[in-house]
């Protein structure tokens, strides 16, 4: 058996992948929406490392994976930030609430 | 058919990756999500080192648990009251309905357009692959790729900056 191969890590990161969009669409709180984002670059990061190692010669989908992470972090702090505005002026972190742009 | 104690090993990985997420999706609690998102990205740096990716793991356990899931459990923590936690991360319904139609839609695609095509992908690794990534990361990243390096550390420098003024005025 081999199962270490591609088609191992597609399916894994295909879950991942899955379960980012999940969670994304159907959360309320905007800190579980920024943990599906997670999930979903965390899934991108994974498929490039492997495409990197399987199919190519040489390291540049792991210089790519190591890009996303770096944006990955960006993205949480400037959302912590965020959040932590919304939530002094709101008094409520609910994204079904945050409509005061609506027309 | 014989399973080598490599296999196993990144069985017990991948379920450790994938099982967690069922967590981070249907929690009623945000803490547990969180946590659960932990294992899943440790799992991610097992598979990492199962890429031969060392470097990369290392990266993905610093910046990942060390950095984004400690700002995410300050988020929950500074956001909310402990009382009132278990109650916190509600689902809506219909848009768990559709999500779930839009995901199935999603996985049907490509799984018909990965069946369809029978792209075949190289099942072994490469022979040059080198066996210590770092000299070679080191290399591509103040060779070839310099430019997107250097931007990444201005977008990093904006970060810091940005996020000190955003969430200043939300104090004062």
């Amino acid at each position: 058996m081999d199962i270490i191969n591609i088609n191992s890590y597609m399916i894994i990161s295909l879950m991942l992948f899955l379960f980012g969009l999940f969670t994304t669409i159907t959360r309320r709180n905007i800190i579980g929406i920024i943990l599906g984002i997670e999930l979903i670059l965390n899934s991108a990061a994974l498929n490039f490392a492997a495409f990197s190692k399987f199919s190519a010669s040489n390291l540049e989908g792991q210089l790519f994976s190591i890009f996303i992470i770096v944006i990955a972090a960006a993205e949480a702090a400037i959302a912590l930030a965020l959040m932590l505005s919304i939530f002094m002026r709101h008094g409520d972190i609910n994204a079904d609430k945050l409509d005061r742009l609506r027309g | 058919m014989n399973i080598e104690l490599k296999e196993i090993v990144f069985l017990c990985v991948a379920i450790m990756t994938i099982l967690p997420c069922f967590i981070v999706a249907f929690s009623r609690n945000i803490l547990h999500s969180a946590f659960a998102l932990f294992f899943t990205f440790l799992g991610t740096a097992g598979l990492y080192f199962f890429l031969d990716a060392d470097f990369l793991a290392v990266v993905q356990v610093i910046i990942y648990i060390g950095g984004v899931l400690v700002l995410l459990l300050f988020a929950i923590l500074l956001t909310r009251n402990i009382e009132d936690i278990k109650t916190t991360n509600s689902l809506s319904i219909k848009h768990s309905v559709l999500a779930g139609i839009v995901s199935l839609i999603i996985i049907g695609g490509l799984l018909y357009s990965y069946i369809s095509n029978r792209w075949v992908f190289p099942l072994r690794e490469n022979p040059d692959y080198p066996y210590f990534t770092i000299k070679e990361l080191g290399d591509l990243l103040l060779t070839k790729y310099l430019l997107p390096f250097e931007v990444v550390s201005i977008l990093l420098l904006a970060v810091l900056i940005g996020s000190l003024v955003i969430a200043n005025r939300s104090v004062r």
